[in-house]
C-alpha cells in the first residue's frame, strides 16, 4: 500500500516539475528586453505561418535557455554526488570550492593567453577545479575531520583561490577584465550556440553516466563497511563519482560562470520531495537544478530590462538564506 | 613562570615591531606615482608656506594616505581581537563573520539615497556591520546560550555571501552607482586625502581606548563565562559591548577604504603567538601590528606593479588567505 502510493507520489513529482520546467523555460523565451508573446514564440519553433521573431528567438534566447536547461541538471547532479559521497548536507560543488578554482583557472588564461580560442575554457576550468577539490581532499585527510570542517577547508580553498582571482583582474588592464568580471558573477549573458556546442556533448555523456551510476551513491551511503561487505571497492568509486562531479561542475562553470548554491539546493529540494534513494532522487534533482538555473536567468532579465541582472547573483541571493537554514537544521540534527 | 617567559620575549619584539612599523611607514611614504619625489620632501613639510611640488605631494596625497593605512589597521585588527576573545573563536574576525561585507551593503543602500552623505554614509555602514554580525550570531545559537564555534564561522560566511550578492546587484542597476561602489569594493585607499583623516582618526583612537578599557573584561571572558561571572563581571555584557564596538571599528574603516579582509584575522594571532594571551599587553600590540601590516601593504600595493596600483585590500587576501587555510587545518578546538 505505502509503495503503491509512494510511486504514485513520485509520478506527480516528476510530473509537476516537468510541467514547472517547461512553463519556465517558455517564459525565459518570452522575457527580456523585447517581450516575445507565445504565438510567437510558437511560430518561430515550430516553422508556423504568421509572425515570428526568427532572431532574438532562434539566435539569442534559445541556445541561452538550452544552455541554462543542461548547466543546471549538470550542476544539480555534481551536488548530489558530492552530498553523498561526503555524507554531507552542506557540501556543493561551490562550498568544496570546486567553482573558485575552475574560476581562477579561466581568468589566468583569459588574462595571460588572450589569444586561446574559448575551446580551451573546459579545459581550463577542469584543471582548476580539480587542483581546488584535490587540495580539499588533502586538507581533509590530514586529520579525522567532520563534515562541518570539511565544509571549512573547502571555504578556506575559495578563498585562497578568489584572492588570486582578485589580484588578477585588478592588475590587468581594465579592457580586458569586463568579460571574466560577467564571468565571474554568473551571467548567461551574450552566451550562444558556439558556448552550447562547446560542452553539450560532454556535459550529456557525464550527466548519463552519473545516473546509470547513481545507485552506488545508495551503497556508499550505506557506509564503507557495507559498501565493501556488498562486494564494492569503495575507494575506486568514490574516486570515479567524485571525478564526475568534479568534471561536470567544473565544465558547466567554464561555459555560464560561478552559478553558486544551485549544486547545494537542487538535492536538498529532491530529497524533500521524492526522498533520499539515488535513482529517483538524481533525475529529479536535474529537474530541479534546471528549473533553478532557467527561471534565475529568466527573472534576472525580466526585473528591470533592458538591464540584465546576473543569474548567479539571484541563486546567491536565494541560496545563502538556504545554506544558513540547513546549517540550523543539521546543528539541531546532530545535537538530539 | 610562562607570563615570565612572555614578558621577556615582549619587549625586544615589542622594540622590533615598532622598528617595523617605522620602517613600513617610511617606505609607504617613499613611493608612490611620482619616483622624484622621496623621503626627504617630508623634511619641513608642516609650516613651510610656500611648500615645493615635491612637499605638496608629500602632504597632499602620500601622508593622508600612509594615515588613512595606519588607523584601518588598528580598527580591524582591534576588531579581530574583540571578536575572537568574546566568542573564543581563533577564527572569528570582520570579514569571515559577515561584519566586513554587513558594512558594505550599508554602504551602498546609503549611496542609493542621495540625501545621506557625509557622516550619515558612517552610520549606515555601522547599521550593516551590526545587523550581520547579529545574524551570524544568532545563526550560531548565540542568543540561546550555546555559542556553537563552527555554525559561527559557516553561518558568517553564509551571511557574507548574501550581503556580498546584494552589493553586486546593486552594480547592475545603475551604471555610475556602480562605478563608484566598484571602487572600494577591492579594498582601496589610492584616493585619500585629509578630510577622509579626520573622522576616522577620531573613531580609531576612541576606539583604542575603549578597547583597553575593556582589555581585563576580555581576559576574564578567556577563562571560560562561569568563571567570568563568578569573578563579578558579567559575560553578555562583555560581548554586548565588544561586538557593538567590534561593528563600529569595522563600519568606519568599511566607510572609508571598502571591505579590507583577513586583517582582523591574521594580525591578532600573529600577536597572540609572541606577546602571549594577556589582553592588556596585546591590545597596544595588535594596535600596533595592525598598523604595521597595513602600511607594508600599502608599500606592496603601490611597489609591486608599477604601472597599475595593486588596492591593497586585494594584497590583505594574498597574505591573509592562505593564513585562513593554514588555521582551519590546525585549528584543534573548534569542534
Amino acid at each position: 500500500m505505502t509503495m503503491v502510493s509512494g510511486i504514485s507520489r513520485t509520478v506527480v513529482v516528476f510530473t509537476l516539475l516537468t510541467l514547472s520546467l517547461f512553463g519556465a523555460a517558455i517564459w525565459s523565451l518570452s522575457a527580456g528586453a523585447v517581450p516575445v508573446s507565445w504565438q510567437i514564440i510558437a511560430n518561430t519553433l515550430f516553422d508556423l505561418d504568421g509572425p515570428r521573431q526568427d532572431y532574438i528567438i532562434l539566435r539569442s534566447r534559445l541556445p541561452r535557455t538550452l544552455l541554462a536547461l543542461l548547466s543546471g541538471g549538470c550542476l544539480a547532479i555534481s551536488g548530489t554526488i558530492v552530498q553523498a559521497l561526503l555524507r554531507n548536507p552542506l557540501a556543493s560543488p561551490k562550498i568544496i570550492g570546486i567553482n573558485s578554482g575552475a574560476a581562477l583557472a579561466v581568468c589566468l588564461m583569459v588574462i595571460a593567453l588572450p589569444d586561446l580560442p574559448i575551446t580551451y575554457l573546459p579545459v581550463a576550468a577542469v584543471l582548476g577545479g580539480c587542483l581546488a577539490a584535490s587540495l580539499v581532499w588533502l586538507g581533509s585527510e590530514v586529520g579525522k575531520v567532520s563534515p562541518t570542517r570539511l565544509v571549512l577547508i573547502g571555504i578556506a580553498v575559495g578563498f585562497l583561490f578568489d584572492a588570486g582571482v582578485d589580484y588578477i583582474l585588478v592588475t590587468s588592464p581594465s579592457f580586458k577584465f569586463s568579460t571574466p568580471l560577467v564571468w565571474l558573477t554568473g551571467s548567461l549573458w551574450a552566451r550562444g550556440w558556439a558556448h552550447l556546442g562547446l560542452v553539450w556533448h560532454v556535459l550529456l555523456l557525464l550527466a548519463v553516466t552519473s545516473v546509470i551510476l547513481s545507485y552506488r551513491l545508495d551503497l556508499i551511503r550505506l557506509g564503507d563497511a557495507h559498501a565493501t561487505g556488498l562486494g564494492m571497492n569503495v575507494p575506486r568509486e568514490r574516486f570515479v563519482l567524485l571525478a564526475l562531479a568534479v568534471l561536470l561542475a567544473a565544465i558547466s562553470v567554464s561555459v555560464v560562470g560561478v552559478l553558486g548554491f544551485v549544486g547545494l539546493m537542487a538535492p536538498h529540494i529532491a530529497r524533500s520531495l521524492v526522498g533520499g534513494s539515488h535513482p529517483v532522487l538524481q533525475p529529479c534533482a536535474i529537474l530541479t537544478g534546471m528549473f533553478l538555473v532557467v527561471l534565475a536567468d529568466a527573472t534576472g532579465r525580466a526585473l528591470a530590462p533592458p538591464v540584465e541582472i546576473s543569474a548567479g547573483i539571484l541563486t546567491a541571493m536565494f541560496g545563502a538564506p538556504f545554506f544558513i537554514f540547513i546549517l540550523i537544521t543539521t546543528g539541531k540534527a546532530e545535537q538530539s | 613562570m610562562t607570563t615570565g617567559g612572555w614578558q621577556h620575549r615582549g619587549v625586544p619584539a615589542g622594540l622590533l615591531l615598532i622598528t617595523l612599523f617605522a620602517s613600513g611607514a617610511a617606505a609607504s611614504l617613499a613611493t608612490g606615482g611620482r619616483s622624484d619625489v622621496g623621503l626627504s620632501a617630508l623634511l619641513g613639510v608642516f609650516g613651510a608656506e610656500p611648500k615645493s611640488l615635491a612637499q605638496s605631494v608629500m602632504f597632499d596625497i602620500r601622508l593622508p594616505r600612509t594615515l588613512v593605512a595606519v588607523f584601518i589597521g588598528i580598527n580591524l585588527a582591534m576588531a579581530g581581537l574583540i571578536l575572537q576573545a568574546v566568542t573564543r573563536n581563533p577564527l572569528a574576525s570582520p570579514s569571515i563573520l559577515g561584519v566586513n561585507q554587513g558594512a558594505a551593503l550599508g554602504m551602498v543602500l546609503a549611496l542609493f539615497f542621495p540625501a545621506m552623505s557625509g557622516s550619515a554614509v558612517g552610520v549606515f555602514a555601522v547599521t550593516g556591520a551590526l545587523t550581520a554580525g547579529a545574524l551570524t550570531f544568532a545563526i550560531a545559537g548565540g542568543f540561546q546560550g550555546e555559542l556553537n564555534s563552527l555554525r559561527l564561522i559557516l553561518g558568517g560566511v553564509a551571511v557574507g555571501a548574501f550581503a556580498c550578492a546584494l552589493v553586486r546587484f546593486s552594480f547592475t542597476l545603475d551604471d555610475d552607482l556602480s562605478r563608484q561602489v566598484v571602487r572600494w569594493t577591492s579594498g582601496n585607499i589610492a584616493d585619500m586625502r585629509w578630510h577622509d583623516v579626520g573622522p576616522l582618526a577620531g573613531l580609531s583612537i576612541t576606539g583604542l581606548i575603549a578597547t583597553v578599557l575593556l582589555s581585563h573584561r576580555l581576559n576574564l571572558m578567556a577563562l571560560g563565562e562561569a568563571s567570568a561571572t563568578g569573578l563579578g563581571t558579567d559575560p553578555r555584557i562583555t560581548l554586548l559591548f565588544g561586538a557593538v564596538l567590534a561593528a563600529i571599528l569595522t563600519g568606519a574603516s568599511v566607510a572609508v577604504a571598502g571591505p579590507v579582509a583577513f586583517v582582523g584575522l591574521v594580525v591578532p594571532h600573529m600577536c597572540r603567538l609572541v606577546f602571549g594571551p594577556d589582553h592588556r599587553i596585546l591590545v597596544p600590540a595588535a594596535a600596533l601590528g595592525g598598523a604595521t601590516l597595513m602600511v607594508l601593504a600599502d608599500f606592496a600595493s603601490k611597489w609591486v606593479i608599477a604601472p597599475f596600483e595593486t588596492p591593497v585590500g586585494v594584497i590583505a587576501a594574498l597574505i591573509g588567505a592562505p593564513y585562513f587555510l593554514y588555521q582551519t587545518l590546525v585549528a584543534k578546538d573548534l569542534e
